[in-house]
């Protein structure tokens, strides 16, 4: 959209007719590959399905709750169903026993569907190569975007999020069911360690080591105390007792 | 070197002199054999054929049947002087009037390892007696419903027996076929007829409904199935065994210091209090004293993950009973105190800090201002959520009277820890039984009266108010000194005493590579976690790895009581007794 600012002057001239009509145009169209531009409003509208298995589904929760705030980047319509979603974070271990279960659902979830694979566990098993675990959902799921960690930091999974966003926005899928040639077509993935290593690199900052007290994260997160709602003195509806 | 291999003497730790044991084995009869072990314990070895007759005649002495599980002794080299056995099936039991224990051990052979099932005395005994069938084929005769309980019901095998792959990739790769996904959706299929239920009465016919096991408010993978009048509960069948992560196998592959992640990850909301009992049943063995520093150390970081998951208890029972902001105060708060559990330790949830003979590192320079920032910012917070949730109209009549047990229901059913102190029982291990150093600490034990949903989260919020009151203790008296004890086997041993000749250097190598050696001795131990009781019996055959691991947790004896406690209400109300239950199914499947 285009816009600018003229100053209220009688004697300016005015837009000529051309000028109007070309601003309406632009204001009025869009131009974009329907494919585009479905994907796009997919990526930013992920719906994820309440699920969780094991300890990383904690950290899934409090990626969703107020510090961390999942919703910024549009995926917080948690469903209840699997029927009214269409991402699924496999937060933790997958058990032999659950296997049929999580396969079920996923069976049940909308196309078109994504799968995060959050952890260790659901990524390859982990520290659980036990007669009880399957050695990472992808033997019987199609895993989009896996996240390390175990479990995974808030913040890991967000990027996971994110990652998968742009995915949905470059790899289109299906509409629906067709016949011959399904899948997508993947591009090379590149590696998300070699891609980040030189940026992770790049410190500018160290902190003295062995002082945590005046850490950042100390003095952002207790120092500067956020005014209480229990301000002594006032109750909940403001009135002095 | 030589000192360390003895194992240390059996001391009474728990109150039972051995005249009393003596005395006890007189009135029981002859044919009973006494075992020490490392923790004082005393352990009977009893015939199966009076198995019964003996447990029926401890049940007024012992009314709480901590434990019950086996041992497979096949390949068990050190068992002098104990009777032969194939398998050993343990029962522990508990006096809380007299603050003693007592551990009953029947030996069966391998081809007959059958012997008679305790529900009749204990209802508690139904999911032990499953499980020990389960992981061992052990056969309980009398038993109303000896299923798989944690396992599959299609599994093939006993995993516990030690002839059982331990690894996955030891077995063959798990395919998910359309013919075995079919296989498992039936055998989940509820049939009333099997828990002897049926599906009718004179003026109505029954429901049947499945809940879970995924499910938004049965916190995890629990599946529970109703029979249902209407909307009210006739009647639930819990259903375990989805997170079932082979935590006691486990043990037996792994060395005595890399087990500690994996106890991390039984009550997940735990923390480091899980390296608590497991450490300390090996130092016990091995004879480590721990140092004042480190016992002050693993109090405080124990008493923060406390907090950390009564906070998220708190949240989500009030959002299952209907509040959706509290869980947001709750998650921004627990955030607060994993920025002190991530500088002090370096992780978040499983930081796996504790080690045999002291924790992973010194405290930092600057902890004790995070830690004062906290404990000076917390109570105002606590007060504000008391007021915001627990006084809340909506939120007391939804839970009070609902959900209820006295205190003689919890003691036959098992039930420990805040569920318990609910019922006005005051038993709480921190002042009981002090262990770990918690004697020099100065705090109450909070109680509650009618042991309902209610009193179970007000018990709780306030023993948040109280491990901040340990915690301010522990910052303002924290001792100086070493974090680890100087002996041979604290893993890894301190680096200055590795630096010094070749055998020093040695020492450290052995150590670090293959893992200290405990010596033969059996040994459990037990704390007042987050949940309840949570206690790890280890048994170690003079190697590196434990030959037996036994992990009793809390939320394993909660669950089984479930039925009782929810007959009669709705559905809804069935959410609020599982939400004040507070389990995760870490902890109850391990």
């Amino acid at each position: 959209m285009q816009w600018r600012l003229v100053k209220a002057e009688a004697d300016a001239p005015m837009a000529s007719a051309d000028e109007v009509y070309q601003e309406q145009v632009a204001k009025g169209f869009l131009t974009a590959k329907l494919d585009d531009l479905v994907a796009w409003g997919r990526a930013h509208s992920l719906w994820p399905f309440n699920f969780g298995l094991s300890c990383c589904y904690v950290e899934m929760a409090t990626a969703l709750t107020s510090r961390h705030d999942m919703s910024r980047f549009g995926a917080e319509v948690i469903r209840a169903t699997p029927r009214q979603a269409d991402l699924i974070v496999i937060a933790g271990t997958v058990f032999r026993k659950m296997a049929p279960v999580v396969q079920h659902l996923y069976d049940q979830l909308l196309e078109p569907k994504w799968v995060i694979s959050m952890g260790s566990c659901a990524n390859s098993g982990g520290m659980f190569d036990i007669y009880s675990v399957v050695q990472g959902v992808d033997k019987f799921l199609p895993v989009d975007v896996y996240v390390p960690g175990c479990p995974p930091r808030p913040e890991a999974l967000m990027q996971g999020l994110t990652l998968l966003q742009e995915a949905v926005k470059a790899r289109p899928r299906p509409y629906s069911w067709i016949v011959g040639e399904d899948g997508e077509v993947s591009k090379y993935q590149p590696s998300q360690r070699d891609a980040r290593t030189p940026v992770r690199m790049r410190v500018t900052e160290l902190e003295e080591p062995g002082n945590v007290g005046d850490a950042p994260l100390s003095k952002d997160l207790l120092r500067q105390k956020s005014p209480s709602p229990a301000t002594p003195g006032r109750d909940g509806t403001g009135r002095r007792r | 070197m030589s000192e360390v291999l003895e194992p240390p003497l059996a001391h009474a730790a728990t109150g039972e002199s051995p005249n009393q044991v003596e005395t006890l084995r007189q009135r029981l009869g002859g044919d009973i054999q006494l075992q020490e072990t490392a923790d004082g314990i005393p352990n009977l070895w009893v015939p199966r054929n009076r198995l019964l007759e003996v447990m029926r005649g401890l049940k007024d002495d012992y009314p709480l049947l901590f434990d019950l599980s086996a041992v497979d002794e096949r390949v068990r080299n050190n068992r002098h002087g104990l009777p032969d056995a194939d398998f050993t099936v343990f029962y522990h039991l508990i006096s809380l009037a007299r603050n003693s224990d007592l551990r009953i051990k029947v030996a069966l052979p391998e081809g007959d390892s059958s012997l008679p099932s305790l529900t009749s005395v204990w209802p508690a005994a139904n999911w032990y007696e499953r499980e020990a069938y389960d992981m061992f084929g052990v056969n309980f005769e009398g038993h109303p419903n000896l299923y798989r309980i944690l396992t599959p019901a299609l599994w093939e095998g006993h995993p516990l027996r030690k002839e059982h792959p331990a690894r996955a990739t030891e077995m063959d790769p798990f395919r998910m076929s359309d013919e075995l996904l079919d296989a498992q959706q039936e055998s989940l299929r509820f049939k009333p007829e099997e828990w002897g239920m049926s599906r009718g009465a004179k003026h109505t016919d029954f429901m049947f409904l499945n809940l879970g096991p995924n499910h938004p408010s049965v916190h995890g993978v629990f599946r529970i199935a109703l029979q249902l009048d209407g909307e009210v509960v006739v009647d639930a069948v819990p259903d375990i065994g989805y997170h079932h992560r082979g935590a006691e196998k486990m043990g037996e592959r792994q060395s005595w210091h890399t087990y500690i992640p994996y106890t991390d990850r039984v009550d997940y909301l735990g923390g480091v209090m899980n390296n608590l009992p497991y450490v300390m049943a090996v130092e016990k063995m091995a004879g480590i004293e721990v140092p004042d520093r480190a016992k002050v150390i693993r109090i405080m970081m124990s008493e923060f993950f406390r907090i950390a998951s009564h906070l998220l208890f708190f949240g989500t029972f009030a959002q299952d009973v209907g509040q959706m902001s509290p869980v947001f105060y709750m998650f921004a708060d627990r955030e607060r105190l994993f920025s002190i559990v991530e500088a002090i330790t370096g992780g978040r949830m499983h930081p796996s800090w504790f080690r045999i003979g002291g924790v992973g590192q010194d405290l930092p320079e600057g902890w004790d201002t995070m830690v004062r920032d906290f404990v000076d910012y917390m109570p105002a917070r606590v007060d504000h959520y008391d007021k915001m949730a627990t006084k809340n109209g909506i939120l007391k009549r939804r839970t009070i009277g609902v959900g209820q047990y006295n205190n003689a229901e919890a003691v036959e059913w098992g039930i420990t820890g805040p569920g318990m102190r609910a019922t006005g029982l005051d038993w709480d291990l921190r002042k009981q039984r002090p262990y770990g150093g918690y004697d020099q600490f100065d705090f109450e034990v909070p109680l509650a009266a009618n042991g309902d949903c209610y009193d179970r989260c007000v018990v709780r919020v306030e023993e948040i108010r109280q491990s901040l009151r340990i915690i301010r203790q522990c910052l303002n008296n924290m001792p100086a000194g070493p974090y680890k004890a100087e002996h041979p086997q604290t893993t890894p041993p301190p680096k200055e005493r590795t630096m010094q000749d070749i055998e020093t250097l040695i020492q450290h190598f052995l150590n670090v590579s293959w893992g200290p050696v405990i010596p033969p001795s059996e040994c459990s131990v037990m704390i007042e976690a987050t949940k309840g009781w949570n206690s790890y019996y280890l048994t170690s055959d003079g190697g590196t790895m434990s030959y037996r691991t036994r992990i009793r947790t809390p939320s394993f004896a909660h669950l089984q009581m479930i039925p009782l406690i929810s007959r009669g209400f709705m559905i809804a109300d069935l959410i609020a007794i599982i939400a004040s239950i507070d389990f995760v199914m870490a902890d109850v499947d391990r």
